[in-house]
C-alpha cells in the first residue's frame, strides 16, 4: 500500500483529501506545517507527497526544494488554489501540479500517474 | 521802346496779358512769377526780344542768354518733377505690396500678392511670371506656380476685365487667391513640371542668379553662351528677367518674368524697380512657410499630447485593473478551499447513497453549484493573473507550441483542426510569458468556441525586421463571429459574461505589451490577428 503525505494548513482540505485517497486505497498521513511535514518525513518512509504551496507564514515552494535536495526520488505532486504558479520555475521541480477543485478525479489520475513512474523507476531491471 | 508784353510791369490788369487765367490772379501782382511762367513763352516777349535785338540794345544778347539757361533749368526741373512723380509711385505701390504681404501668412496668398504685383499693370505690368521654388533640403529648384495669360485671346480678356473692374492691387490678389489660384497652377502645369533644376548645377542660370544673389536680364536666350537654349524653349520667349529670392541668406526661390504677349523690351530700369520688390516677396514666403511648419509641428504636437493623454489614461486603466487584479485574486483564493471542501464532500457522500436517498438531490445540486463557482473562480483567476507583468527573455516559437499542444487536446475529434507554421531559428525576445500566452491562448479558444466545424486555426511565427509576427488567422464566419464582438468592442462588455471581460482584457493586453495588435474581418473567410512583437527590450 502506498503511503501519501497530505502537507496543507486547512484542515478540511486535510480530512477531504485523507477520506477520498484513503478510499482509493492509500494510507494517507497528514500534515499542516513544513516543519511537521520535515517531521514527518523524518520519521517514516512515504510514496509519495502532496503539497499545498500557500502555507500558513511559510511557502510550499521552499519546501518543495528542501524535499527535492534531500530526498531526491521523493516525488512530490503540488496542489494549490492559484494556476498561476505553473509557470513558476520553483514549481516546475514538482513531479505533477494540480489546482484544487471539488472534483478530485484530476488529483487521483496525478496520483496514480506519479505512482506508477515512482513504482517502474525502482523497479529491477530485467537483464539485457 | 514800347513793349507788347507786360514783362517790364511789376503791376498789371488783367486786360495787360490774356493768358493769365482766373485762378492765376496772383501773376497780376507779381513780375517775377508772371516772367518765369508765362512771358517767357509769351509770342509779344518774343517780339520784344527780336525788336530790341533790331534796335541793337545792349541787353538784348544778355538777355538771349539768360533765357536759354532759364529755359533748360526750367526742362531740367520738369524731368525732375516727373522722375520724382514716378518713384513717388513706385513706392506708394510699393508700400501697397509689404503692407499686403506683411498681413499675409498663407504662403498661398503671399505669392497671390507677388505675382499679381509683377503682372498687374497697376504693378510692374509684365506679361507672365513663373515663380520657382527650393525645397527643404535646398537641392532642388522647382517650378510652383505660373500667372499670366497663354495667348493673345485669353490676355485680351484679362486686360478687358482688369479695366472693367478697376481693382486696388490687394483687391485683384484678393480675387486671384479666392477664385483663380488653382486654375492658373493647373494652366502652366505642364511648364512648371519642366522647370526643375538641381541645385548642384551651379553652371544653370537660375542657378547662378539665386547663388550669386543677383537679377539677370536675359536677352536673345537661344543664343546666349550662358544660358541652356532649352529653359527659353519651355517659357516659349527669348528675352525674360530673373529676380532671385533670398531672406536671411536663405535661398528662397526665382521669379522669372516675361512680355510673353506683348514683346516689350524689358529695361535695366524695369529689373531695378523689380529687385526692390524681391526682398519682401522673399521675406514673406519664408515667413508663410515658416507659419505653415509651425502649424504642421503644433497639429503634431497636438496629437501626441492626445496620444500622451491616452496612455496616462490607459496606465491608470492599466493600474485599477491590476489593483482590481489582486483584490479579486485574494478573493479567489479564499474561496477556492472551501469550495473544494463543500464540493469535495458532496461528491464523496454521493458516492455512497443509493438512488432513492432523498439526500441525494441536495447533494448533486451542491456539486453541480460548487462547479459552476469553481468554474467561474477559474475564468476570474485567469485574468487576474495576467494582469501582472513579469517580462522575461522567452522563445515565442515555444510558447506558441506549448498553447498549440494544450488546446489540441481539447479539440481532438471535434472537426477543427490547429495548423502550426513557426518560422525557424527565432531569436529569444522580451516578453511577459504569462500574459502574452494567456491572451493568444483566449483568442484561439473564442475562435474555436465560434467556430462550426469543420475549421481551422492557423498560427504562423516569422521575423520581420526587429518584429517576430504571431499570426492567427481562424475560419469563424462572421454572422458565427457576431455572438462574440465585444471583444473588438472593449468598453461594450457586459461585466456579468465573464468570457467577454476577458477578451476585452486581452486587447488591452495585447495593444499595450506588443508594438501592435490588429484584427482583421474578412467576410466568408475568417479572421486574421496580427501580433507585432519587438525584439527590442521593451515594456509597456
Amino acid at each position: 500500500m502506498s503511503r501519501i503525505l497530505v502537507v496543507d494548513d486547512e484542515s478540511s482540505i486535510r480530512l477531504l483529501y485523507s477520506h477520498e485517497l484513503a478510499d482509493e486505497g492509500y494510507e494517507v498521513i497528514t500534515v499542516a506545517t513544513a516543519d511537521e511535514a520535515v517531521e514527518a518525513l523524518q520519521k517514516d518512509e512515504f510514496d509519495l507527497i502532496l503539497l499545498d504551496i500557500k502555507l500558513k507564514n511559510e511557502s510550499g515552494l521552499d519546501l518543495l526544494q528542501k524535499i527535492v535536495k534531500e530526498r531526491h526520488s521523493l516525488p512530490v505532486i503540488l496542489c494549490s488554489a492559484f494556476s498561476c504558479y505553473k509557470d513558476d520555475f520553483s514549481a516546475w521541480l514538482a513531479d505533477g501540479y494540480v489546482v484544487k477543485s471539488a472534483d478530485l478525479q484530476e488529483l487521483k489520475n496525478e496520483v496514480r500517474k506519479v505512482l506508477e513512474k515512482k513504482a517502474a523507476r525502482s523497479a529491477p531491471k530485467k537483464p539485457g | 521802346m514800347q513793349s507788347e508784353c507786360c514783362w517790364t510791369k511789376e503791376v498789371i490788369t488783367p486786360d495787360e496779358c490774356h493768358s493769365i487765367s482766373a485762378d492765376e490772379a496772383h501773376l497780376y501782382t507779381s513780375l517775377e512769377r508772371r516772367f518765369l511762367t508765362k512771358c517767357i513763352d509769351c509770342p509779344l516777349f518774343v517780339r520784344d526780344q527780336e525788336r530790341l535785338t533790331e534796335e541793337g540794345s545792349p541787353a538784348a544778347p544778355l538777355l538771349r542768354v539768360l533765357l536759354a539757361e532759364i529755359k533748360r533749368n526750367k526742362s531740367k526741373l520738369s524731368t525732375m518733377v516727373d522722375f520724382l512723380d514716378s518713384r513717388n509711385l513706385e513706392i506708394q505701390f510699393l508700400h501697397e505690396i509689404v503692407t499686403v504681404l506683411q498681413t499675409s501668412l498663407e504662403l498661398d496668398e503671399v505669392l497671390s500678392v507677388a505675382l499679381t504685383a509683377i503682372t498687374a499693370g497697376k504693378g510692374f505690368g509684365m506679361n507672365r511670371a513663373f515663380l520657382l521654388l527650393t525645397d527643404k533640403d535646398r537641392t532642388i529648384l522647382k517650378g510652383y506656380m505660373g500667372v499670366g495669360p497663354k495667348d493673345f485671346q485669353e490676355a485680351w480678356e484679362i486686360w478687358e476685365e482688369i479695366s472693367r473692374d478697376d481693382l486696388s492691387l490687394r483687391e485683384m490678389a484678393t480675387q486671384f487667391h479666392q477664385t483663380k489660384f488653382s486654375a492658373e497652377k493647373n494652366k502652366f502645369h505642364d511648364i512648371l513640371e519642366r522647370l526643375t533644376f538641381p541645385m548642384s548645377n551651379e553652371g544653370h542660370i537660375l542657378v547662378r542668379s539665386l547663388n550669386e544673389r543677383r537679377s539677370i536680364l536675359v536677352r536673345d536666350a537661344l543664343h546666349h553662351p550662358e544660358v541652356d537654349p532649352s529653359l527659353a524653349e519651355t517659357i516659349g520667349v527669348d528675352t525674360f528677367l530673373i529676380l532671385p529670392l533670398i531672406s536671411r541668406n536663405r535661398r528662397i526661390g526665382v521669379i522669372l518674368a516675361d512680355n510673353f504677349i506683348t514683346r516689350k523690351p524689358i529695361t535695366q530700369q524695369d529689373m531695378s524697380f523689380m529687385e526692390t520688390l524681391t526682398f519682401p516677396v522673399a521675406f514673406a514666403i519664408e515667413r508663410a512657410s515658416l507659419y505653415e511648419r509651425l502649424h504642421e509641428d503644433l497639429e503634431k504636437l497636438s496629437v501626441a499630447n492626445t496620444k500622451l493623454h491616452e496612455q496616462q489614461e490607459l496606465i491608470v486603466r492599466m493600474e485599477k485593473l491590476a489593483l482590481l487584479g489582486k483584490i479579486t485574486s485574494s478573493i479567489a483564493h479564499s474561496i477556492r478551499n472551501p469550495l473544494t471542501v463543500i464540493g469535495g464532500f458532496a461528491r464523496s457522500l454521493l458516492k455512497n447513497i443509493t438512488e432513492n436517498d432523498p439526500k441525494r438531490e441536495p447533494l448533486e445540486n451542491i456539486v453541480q453549484k460548487t462547479k459552476q463557482l469553481e468554474d467561474v473562480l477559474s475564468e476570474v483567476l485567469g485574468y487576474a493573473d495576467s494582469v501582472f507583468p513579469a517580462i522575461d527573455e522567452w522563445d515565442v516559437n515555444q510558447m506558441v507550441e506549448t498553447i498549440s499542444r494544450e488546446l489540441q487536446k481539447k479539440t481532438e475529434g471535434s472537426g477543427i483542426t490547429i495548423t502550426l507554421a513557426l518560422a525557424p531559428n527565432l531569436p529569444l525576445i522580451y516578453l511577459d510569458y504569462r500574459q502574452i500566452a494567456y491572451c493568444i491562448k483566449k483568442i484561439l479558444i473564442n475562435s474555436i468556441k465560434a467556430m462550426m466545424p469543420p475549421g481551422e486555426v492557423y498560427l504562423e511565427t516569422r521575423l520581420v525586421d526587429d518584429c517576430i509576427i504571431v499570426e492567427i488567422r481562424d475560419t469563424v464566419l462572421i454572422p458565427e463571429r457576431e455572438a462574440h464582438e465585444a471583444f473588438l468592442d472593449p468598453g461594450m462588455t457586459g461585466l456579468d459574461d465573464s468570457g467577454d471581460m476577458e477578451l476585452s482584457f486581452c486587447r488591452v493586453i495585447l495593444e499595450n505589451y506588443s508594438k501592435s495588435f490588429t484584427v482583421e474581418r474578412y467576410a466568408g473567410i475568417g479572421s486574421r490577428y496580427l501580433l507585432e512583437l519587438s525584439l527590442k527590450k521593451e515594456g509597456p
